[in-house]
């Protein structure tokens, strides 16, 4: 018999960041009215799993939580992420063919560094699920395809210089919506550069556009990475009804994209449209990873005239794709001409982070080791004055799953020198290969380990 | 006095209860052809030499419709569809005729495409040339709004007056698409057999003198009066399990976490207690392999009881899934699992030494020590008993969750103890409680508990209703009522309950069950602002208010 297509809803109907805020209680109602009356969870296709609790430590092999991982994460966080680790591992033990985990909170904008919620999001549920089967099953490769509207810039942070996991992000152009990021030239760093793909489309793209993309870019590049694991972060906000954005995609347009990008597991990510687009998205998505026609599913206001693109449009897309794909092509190139030139041992960048949801600012000191061997560690020190009014100096390390046995050393190093310095509150180290994470209290001489 | 009779598929068993004390019994082979002779057959044994006047009470349970269905007796039946949007209309065809029409209705209530009169009267005209006379009528969420439902249903009087038509917001009035249209399909189907049946026994009732109150046991534990059983006969179904249950929770009457094993002659059902509520099946009752909108208690069938046939199979020993007859020590020519447990434990069952005789000659076959062959049917039968009480609690503890809350404190079964019955409980339940290390009852009117659950049970009532403050309108369930309320954006959680507890009061009413209307309790609250823009423009409310299953007042336990 065909395996089914594992599900978790989790609409978190007792959960909201306000009440009239997008990402409250009534965003999955409407969906879950759909699939209910659809009965799809009734289908054998469908096996519909309970959402359970990610760990604190599943948290922290990503993130490093400011000033605490206890003060900064609620339960609803950890059921999110907690679902889609469910999910992974009802896949890689072969009990389902592919996974859909449809909960909020969401989690993209979530970077490493988590002093608050911004774009909605306070951990990074995708991440979260990919550290952890790269932890516990020995992943190597794995491909996000981020198909939200917004930019998908914490996913992109995170593994922005890690060669082992492809992001490809395709979102509303930065110039005309949050987080304002998602460009071309933000192609990766050290070893990472070109397995960042970002496709910043004009508004009002359509379903014609966007397969256009699928069909030359995305899927050919999939193809050649060829990873052991494909993640859909499935954002639902290019839809055409969608009122914080200006796009025009349709619940037929994300179902074929199903299809054809096949994901292994897809996480729910944006969409607030969740009257005139959810509940058609999620039906659209769950029936194509379930294999099941799909040609009936339409919106009831659905015209396909209206959704149409011009030429100029899709000479647009055309240039677009083919500048990504010799980036994606040129890489390796790339990569070692930077590293054969730079005599330095370490990259460094300055970066300020806007954290909308809060309203605070986080000023970055982001260091990243040019190891010959392996990725290299990252050194952040991080600066924001949170909604109470402390302010927070913290220093983080954060080494690969991937790292070498060197940085290894000197990453553990740099931690205990860390320690002495008095201008940090608090250092953190995330050792990956130990599967340890680390807090120190420096005014308290405190270390948590988790 | 008291009488409950439980119509299973082997036997139909009988008490007649009287303050605290079963006082008489009465146990019969069920004639799967005749269900009425056999209930007869037990009632004339009960009420033999009593004052039928005494007699104040009786409950029935019985496989009738179950048997209709499973058998395919049922009456042909159309089934109407109005699928509009959504998955494939393929997916939703139940039976050959099955028909879909235009016609579309969304999650708020609100028509997106009108229904195609002419299409529909065509229709009409196909199910009347096809001879069909019954006629089950289902729109995707008609639970919303059921105008499209009731404009066909009129098409139906119009044109074709002699056709028995059901509407599936009617029957249930929940979200649930397939759900409803099979409810409203196998209520079609067997609404006029069912209507026969009661049509008998009341007659025959009649001719006993018995002017007592009758009552059905539906598949939720919960009694209805035998006269407005008959708008709702699937409710029926499975009614037997459900009488098992209610027994187990009549001879203890506690609160405690339990396990319930009927174990029959070629079934064990086992149903759980909850601290002392009986478990419902979270997708209600699956009716010919189709999920239905009927309330029912969630029990597991395992095929395997007294009867079960010990054999060869490819040269080991197994339990067959079937009986071929009784028990060798109760007059049988095959060795059973009765016999084995009967030797093993010397139990003293009918006569013993054929239960040996029989194992004997078994295991020569089989090149095997009887003490061996007993010890490995014990084994089969206790592995697979645990296996699917596990299965069981597991299935409970995963089941979905939609809140925070329900995922952070999570469930977990831990049974106190469990409760045989059954005529093969006593001796089987010892070993199985030793191996779950876990204390057990089997009471001395285990074998007829059932009967006594159905007895002794008293009506329950599940009311649902869906409120959207913005559209100003009520769903309720059951019944498929729509009201109007208010359409203030200030509409509390407060107002909501005391509509829905109205409903309750009203609809309990009709059902004759004032004395219980007392003892609700709210299973769901949901309350969700609508947002538009930056405005509230109304709220959503889901509730759910239920009289659990449980028993009548005069029921204090049994001795």
């Amino acid at each position: 018999m065909m395996k089914p297509t594992g599900v978790i809803f989790f609409p978190a109907f007792d959960w909201a960041i306000s009440p009239t805020h997008p990402e409250r209680e009534e965003r999955l109602l409407y969906t879950r009215d759909q699939l209910f009356e659809e009965g799809i969870m009734d289908l054998p296709h469908i096996k519909e799993y309970k959402p359970e609790l990610a760990s604190f430590k599943d948290v922290l092999r990503v993130h490093f939580c400011v000033p605490s991982v206890e003060e900064r994460i609620i339960e609803a966080h950890l059921v999110a992420a907690g679902s889609a680790l469910k999910l992974a591992d009802a896949f890689l033990a072969g009990e389902i063919k592919n996974g859909f985990a449809i909960v909020r909170p969401p989690g993209h904008h979530a970077m490493t560094v988590s002093h608050a919620n911004r774009g909605f999001c306070d951990i990074n549920n995708e991440a979260i699920m990919i550290e952890y089967v790269r932890k516990k099953y020995g992943i190597k490769k794995v491909a996000i395809v981020d198909t939200d509207v917004h930019h998908g810039d914490g996913t992109q942070e995170i593994y922005y210089n890690d060669p082992d996991v492809l992001f490809i992000s395709f979102h509303q152009d930065g110039r005309t919506l949050y987080p304002g990021t998602g460009f071309t030239s933000e192609a990766g760093w050290g070893r990472g550069y070109g397995t960042t793909i970002n496709i910043p489309l004009p508004p009002r793209t359509s379903d014609e556009g966007i397969h256009y993309v699928l069909d030359n870019l995305v899927l050919p590049i999939l193809e050649d990475f060829k990873p052991d694991l494909v993640v859909n972060s499935a954002g639902q906000d290019n839809h055409y009804t969608d009122p914080l954005a200006d796009m025009c995609f349709t619940a037929q347009g994300y179902a074929l994209l199903n299809k054809k990008l096949k994901p292994d597991i897809a996480v729910l990510e944006g969409g607030y449209s969740v009257e005139t687009a959810l509940p058609y998205v999620n039906m659209g998505i769950i029936m194509a990873m379930a294999g099941l026609d799909f040609s009936n599913l339409k919106e009831p206001d659905y015209s396909q005239n209206r959704l149409r693109n011009g030429s100029s449009h899709l000479d647009y897309l055309k240039k677009l794709v083919e500048k990504q794909l010799f980036l994606y092509r040129n890489r390796e190139e790339v990569v070692n001409k930077q590293y054969a030139e730079n005599k330095n041992r370490f990259y460094v960048e300055q970066k300020s982070i806007f954290y909308d949801t809060e309203y605070l600012y986080e000023m970055q000191n982001n260091k990243l080791r040019l190891c010959p061997e392996c990725q290299g560690y990252r050194v952040i020190e991080s600066t924001a004055r949170h909604r109470d009014g402390i302010t927070y100096n913290v220093g983080c390390i954060s080494i690969p799953v991937n790292c070498c046995r060197n940085c290894h050393d000197e990453a553990r190093a740099v931690y205990i020198d860390m320690q002495e310095k008095a201008r940090y509150d608090m250092v953190y180290l995330q050792d990956r290969i130990d599967d340890r994470y680390y807090s120190f209290h420096v005014q308290k001489g405190i270390e948590k380990v988790w | 006095m008291l009488i409950g009779i439980d119509i299973g598929g082997t036997y139909t068993d009988g008490v007649v209860y009287r303050e605290g004390k079963i006082i008489k019994t009465a146990k019969k082979p069920t004639l799967y052809e005749e269900i009425d002779v056999s209930l007869l057959a037990v009632l004339d044994d009960l009420i033999k030499d009593m004052d039928v006047k005494q007699v104040k009470r009786l409950v029935i349970s019985t496989t009738l419709v179950t048997n209709l269905i499973a058998t395919g007796r049922g009456e042909r039946t159309a089934l109407l569809l109005l699928p509009g949007y959504g998955l494939p209309h393929d997916l939703y065809r139940i039976g050959d005729d099955t028909y879909f029409l235009k016609g579309s209705i969304d999650f708020r209530g609100r028509e997106i495409e009108e229904i195609d009169e002419k299409e529909v009267i065509e229709c009409i005209e196909d199910i009347k040339k096809k001879g069909i006379r019954r006629v089950a009528i289902a729109g995707k969420f008609a639970s919303r709004n059921n105008l499209q439902e009731k404009k066909v249903q009129d098409l139906f009087h119009k044109h074709y007056r002699e056709a028995l038509t059901v509407i599936s917001s009617k029957v249930a009035n929940r979200l649930n698409f397939p759900r409803r249209a099979a409810t409203a399909y196998f209520t079609a189907m067997t609404l006029k057999e069912w209507e026969g049946f009661v049509a008998q026994i009341r007659s025959a009732l009649q001719e006993r003198n018995l002017s007592c109150e009758v009552f059905i046991l539906k598949a939720d534990g919960g009694t209805t009066p035998l006269d407005l059983s008959v708008f709702t006969p699937c409710e029926t179904v499975f009614s037997g399990p459900a009488a098992s249950t209610m027994g187990g929770k009549a001879i203890t009457m506690d609160d405690k976490n339990a396990v319930v094993i009927d174990i029959g002659g070629t079934t064990s059902d086992i149903s759980l207690l909850i601290e002392g509520n009986p478990l419902y099946a979270s997708k209600g009752a699956v009716i010919s392999g189709f999920y239905t909108h009927i309330h029912a208690l969630a029990v597991k069938s395992v095929p395997l009881g007294g009867d079960s046939l010990i054999y060869l199979q490819d040269g080991s020993i197994d339990v067959a899934p079937y009986r071929e007859g009784n028990a060798a020590c109760l007059g049988g020519n095959r060795p059973t699992v009765t016999d084995v447990f009967n030797v093993k434990y010397r139990l003293n069952v009918g006569n013993a030494a054929s239960s040996v005789k029989a194992l004997q000659e078994l295991a020569l076959l089989a090149g095997m020590e009887l003490d061996r062959l007993c010890d490995k049917v014990v084994d089969i039968v206790i592995s697979r008993l645990t296996e699917a009480i596990k299965n069981m609690f597991k299935e409970w503890e995963n089941e979905p969750a939609y809140k925070v809350w329900e995922v952070v404190n999570g469930r977990r079964f831990k049974p106190d103890r469990l409760i045989g019955i059954g005529a093969a409980a006593r001796a089987i339940i010892p070993v199985l409680a030793e191996k779950m290390d876990l204390p057990y009852l089997v009471h001395d009117h285990s074998p007829v508990a059932n009967a006594l659950g159905a007895a002794v049970a008293r009506p329950t009532l599940t009311v649902n209703l869906h409120i959207d403050t913005a559209q100003g309108v009520c769903m309720v369930d059951p019944g498929g009522i729509r009201q109007q309320v208010p359409r203030s954006p200030a509409f509390s959680m407060e107002e909501a309950r005391k509509i829905a507890l109205n409903f309750l009061q009203e609809i309990g009413k009709k059902r004759g069950m004032e004395d219980y209307l007392e003892d609700y309790r709210f299973y769901k609250e949901e309350q969700f602002n609508m947002i538009r823009g930056w405005d509230r423009i109304g709220k959503i409310f889901e509730i759910e208010l239920q009289v659990a299953p449980g028993f009548i007042k005069e029921y204090r336990g049994v001795i």
